[in-house]
This record gives structure tokens, sequence and C-alpha cells, in this order.
């Protein structure tokens, strides 16, 4: 178990370093979202999601759905050191008919699985994936990335209705709960705490995680599903910014226009961390 | 040029467009595993309540949330079904048009969306249950085939041709019963009209028009002969891609082009129409339908009346324009 969070660990500090090096082609991107939920993308596609890097259309797949749509760098970079496209289309973040655009484009990049962007249209999609894929007798899963602030579109309690009258154990989401919105605390612009208890009263099974933590992500994925006959809810609790010391916790890192200072530190920062979990992992740097 | 000449000029049998189109998508659905209804508390009234009973599996009930449900219809044609989801027009085009727009425009999904109730057929109940801007609002989606069958036989054609189609469609029915105006046989297919009539050099207009006000166009046309005046009459049962080719040879043919569809004025068949002649054969356009206002409430025949949409009201303003 120790090998495998370090491993993991070790990913997610490569994958930040890869958000990084988006920022670095475009000189702009929606860091501290990207930082927080980067975590738990790195589990689902490194440990959790039945996926093959090579063919990302097998129809038993899993499905992943970031409904926060603006947070793609962490699904990019993920995707990226995994190996379903080449790293070197990370440099092209942001840029002229890019693969990469500021929200993901299923249609642009292979492996995407929804058109996201505007708030509040993953989980519906999840639900209908998940309700197809179980009514076909298929084992996948679907799981959903949806950021705090995203919690107040009304649309998601549509579908958080439907995932429950359905039924659906196969279907899992995360709330990125960072609690920053581009205004301030998203208590104080609109609060729905306690989250937990909503999803419950709407007929899901809910575990509360740090959602940083690679060993309280990995002991909730598997967990899942919480309870057979309901969908799973995860409220992770997150840090905006995350792996970048200036930009941890602060609503103003939401969008990021770096300085080349710091951009530098930034890097020096994430790249540093790499090396820490290598020496961890008692892996040798090539 | 393809032309479809209606064989009769007399309106056939009247029939329910909600349980023709519901029970048309339920035969092709007894053959096609893939196909899936949605209803937001919709769906008995759209004709599927025969279905549901029959494939419970494959009818998705979601409760009053158009929005969620253009999501969830999204998702399922991801994983390969053919959902259809037909409710009160404004509720699935206005409503969650943000969804429309992504999850089935943008994202291209199988999904074929019907508005019922369409127009102001829903005449009673008031402008929150009208639809006067459905084809402006889904003609303005890229990929999006906007479908207004003119009688019961096109719906039936319409719904085979549209789920045969890869990709989004919106479909707009009404409400009252419609008469038959078109025989089993006739040719049907999406982006192409039907020539319904005409009488070569002596046509002095063409009128085109759209969905069941079509019934009233030809009645019209006759009206209008009457007194001497002969307008050829092309129907449309797709709104979008427009039948340019048949539009066009009318307009060099006849010189003056009439509008009629039941929807705003400004948006929908008339500016498609209009937008298509100003830039390829620009001559007189005179467009009819509602203008725009919150139309009033009352019996659907008096808000046709009203609107110029019946009969004498389009022969009265054809007959104005050619003489001007």
């Amino acid at each position: 178990m120790a090998d495998r969070i370090a491993r993991l660990q070790l990913k997610a500090a490569q994958c930040r370093r890869n958000v990084v090096r988006m920022v670095e082609a475009s000189h702009h991107g929606h860091l501290g979202g990207a930082m927080s939920c980067l975590d738990i993308v790195t589990a689902l596609y490194f440990d959790k999601m039945n996926i093959d890097p090579d063919d990302m259309q097998k129809p038993e797949r899993d499905r992943f759905i970031l409904s926060a749509g603006h947070k793609c760098m962490a699904q990019y970079a993920v995707m990226a050191e995994r190996g379903i496209f080449d790293k070197a289309v990370l440099d092209t973040y942001g840029g002229f008919k890019t693969k990469l655009p500021g929200h993901p484009d299923m249609h642009k990049l292979p492996g995407v699985e929804a058109n996201t962007g505007a708030l509040g249209h993953g989980l519906s999609i999840g639900v209908g994936m998940a309700l197809g894929l179980k009514a076909d007798g298929k084992p996948s899963n679907v799981y959903v990335v949806m950021g705090d602030g995203e919690l107040a579109e009304g649309s998601n309690w549509e579908a958080a209705a439907a995932a429950a009258q359905f039924g659906l154990s196969n279907l899992a989401l995360f709330v990125d709960y960072n609690g920053l919105q581009i205004s301030g605390p998203v208590e104080d612009v609109m609060n729905f705490m306690p989250v937990t208890e909503k999803f419950r009263s709407f007929g899901w099974s809910v575990r509360e995680i740090n959602g940083n933590d690679m060993s309280e992500i990995v002991k909730a994925l598997d967990a899942l599903p919480f309870e057979e006959g309901k969908p799973s809810m995860i409220l992770a609790h997150t840090v905006k910014g995350k792996g970048v010391s200036f930009a941890e916790g602060k609503a103003s890192y939401h969008y990021w226009t770096p300085s080349e200072e710091e951009l530098e530190t930034a890097i020096r920062e994430t790249e540093a961390e790499i090396r820490r979990l290598e020496a961890v992992c008692g892996e040798v740097r090539v | 040029m393809s032309v479809h000449m209606a064989k009769t000029k007399t309106i056939g049998e009247w029939k329910d467009p909600r349980k023709e189109f519901g029970k048309a998508v339920s035969e092709i659905a007894e053959e096609n595993g893939d196909i899936v209804v949605i209803s937001t508390d919709s769906g008995f009234s759209s004709g599927f309540k025969d279905f549901a009973a029959r494939h419970p599996e494959r009818y998705v009930e979601c409760g009053i949330m158009e929005q969620g449900a253009t999501g969830i219809a999204a998702g399922l044609a991801c994983v390969g079904k053919i959902p259809v989801f037909c409710a009160i027009a404004p509720f699935v085009t206005c409503r969650n048009f943000e969804m429309f727009r992504n999850d089935l425009g943008y994202m291209r999904q199988n999904v074929k969306i019907v508005g019922r109730n369409g127009g102001f057929t829903y005449s009673d109940l008031g402008a929150t249950h009208h639809s006067l801007e459905d084809f402006a609002i889904t003609r303005m989606i890229p990929g999006v085939t906007v479908l207004c069958p003119q009688d019961p036989t096109e719906i039936r054609q319409a719904c085979k041709a549209m789920l045969e189609l890869e990709g989004p469609v919106y479909m707009r029915i009404g409400n009252p019963k419609i008469p038959v105006l078109f025989p089993e046989e006739s040719p049907f297919a999406i982006g192409k009209g039907r020539l319904l009539r005409q009488e070569g050099g002596k046509d002095s207009a063409t009128i085109v028009s759209t969905g069941t006000v079509t019934a009233e166009v030809l009645k019209a046309a006759e009206l209008l002969e009457k007194k001497g005046i002969f307008a050829r009459v092309i129907g449309l049962g797709t709104v979008w891609p427009l039948d340019e080719e048949l539009i066009l040879t009318a307009a060099a043919e006849t010189g003056r082009i009439v509008t009629v569809e039941e929807h705003y004025v400004r948006g929908g068949l008339g500016s498609l129409v209009a937008e298509l002649l100003s830039e390829k054969l620009p001559v007189r356009v005179k467009r009819i339908g509602v203008p725009l206002e919150y139309a009033t409430s009352g019996p659907y025949e008096d808000l046709l009346r009203y609107y110029g949409l019946d009969a004498e009201g389009i022969a009265g303003a054809v007959e104005k324009f050619c003489g001007e």
C-alpha cells in the first residue's frame, strides 16, 4: 500500500509539473482549480479507471467527466502523463487550433468524454452515461469531478435527484471543495454547506476526505460503490493552487497570468517535489 | 428538381399529431432497441403511454427537469443510445437552451428533441406555453437539423428520417388534430420541400410555408385562384437545412416570395428565406407570421385569424402583395 501511495504521489507531482508546463506555453490558465483536483484526477487515471491509453474508445472503458471544465489543465496533464497523448502536445495549450483548448473538447482530444466548460452540465451527462451503461449490463463506471462554486447551478440538483432515482451505483461524484471561487469564499458567495447532508438527503451515499491526501483518495476509491444501489459522492476538501506555494489558498490564482518570477518559482517547486518523491520511491531520475 | 405535386387539393382525414408521432417512433423503436424515450413527466402526453408499458427499460422518466434531461439524453447518446425527448416546445428549446447547444450540438450527439404543442397551439394557456422562437433558437446551433412536418403523413415520414439521421435533430409538432395532406407513398427527404401547386407561367407569387399552417396556405391558394391570382405553393417539412434549389427556382420563375409560418417573423423561416434571396436572387419578399410580441391567448382558430395565419388572412396578404 505504501508503495502504491508513493507511486501515485510521484505521478501527481509529475502532473503538477505538466500543468506548469502548459502555463509556460500559454502564459495563462486556470491554475487554482487544476491544482486542487489534480490528486483525485491522477488517482482515477493511474489507479482506478479501466482504460486503455492506446484505445480510449473501447466500449467497456470507464468514463471520466470534468464537469468543472476550466480545470482542464489537470485532465490534460494527467492524460499526457498516462500516455493517452504525446506530452509535446502540452506545449500547444491555449494555442491556435490546439487539441487543448481552455475547456475540454471531445472532438479535438480523443479520450475526453464530454465538452464541459459551462458549469452544471457534467453530472447530467454522467447520469445519462451511467444509466445507459447499466442498462446494457456493462461493468463500466462513470466518474465526475465538480467544482464547489458549481454547486450553485440548479441543474446539478436535477441530476443528483435522477442519479439516486435510477440507483446508479456505477456513478461516483467528487466535489472538489477548495472553498474558494472568483468572488471569495464559496460559503460567503452562496453557501451549500453541509454538502454531505444535501447529497445524503437526495439519496446518495457520501464520504468526506482530504482530497489532496493520496492515501485518503485511494481508500475512498477502493470502497466504491459505498452502498449498492446508490450513487456515491465524495466531498473532497482540497487546497486551491496546491503545490505552488504562493498560489495556495488564494482565490486570486483561480486564473493565473504569471510573472516570470512566479513562473520560475512554480517550475522550481514542482520539480523539487518530483525529486523528493523520486527519492521516496527509491527511483533514479533519468 | 424534385417536384412532389399533391395529387389532391382536398383535405383528408384529421388526426392527432401527438398520437401519430408517438405511434411512429414506437413502431420504429420496436425494431431498433437502441432507441430510448426520455420523459419529463411528458411522455404519456407525447403518445408514449403504450411504449412505456411495453418497454419500461427503455422509457426514462426524469420528472420535470428539462435541463437535466437534456444532459442525460446526451450521456445516453454517448454510450450508443438514440434518445427521443419530447415535451412542450418552449421547455425543450428555451428552458434547456445551453444544454441543447453544448451537450447535443457542440458534442454532436445523436439525440432527437421534439417540441410538441408548438407555435401557439397551446393557444389558451398563454405565452409561457407558446413557442414562436423555436426555429430561430435551434437553427442557430451548428449541426442541428430543424424539422416541422406539415401533416400526419409527414410526421411519420419525418420520424423515420430523423431516426435514420446521425446527429441532433429538433422537430416541432402541434397539438390540435390536423388534416392529411400528402399520400403515404409521397417521397420525403430531410432538406427537401414539396412543390404543392403550380400553374407554370401564370404564377404571380410563390408561397413558402412550413408546419401545419400549410393546410391554410393551400386553402388560401384556392381562394386566390377564384380571384384570378395564381400562387405557387412550396411546403417545407424541413426548416433547416433550407431547400435552396426549390426556393430559388420559384423566386426566379414567379418573382415574388411569401413566407408563412406559425412563428415570429423574425428569425424563423421568413428570415431564412430572406437571407437566402437577398444574397443569391433578390426578389420582393413578404413574411407572414407573428410579430415580435407575447401572443395573446384564446381558441386556436381565433389566434390564427388574429395573426393573419388563416386561409382568408393569407389570401388577403398575398393579394395585396401581388398588387404592390
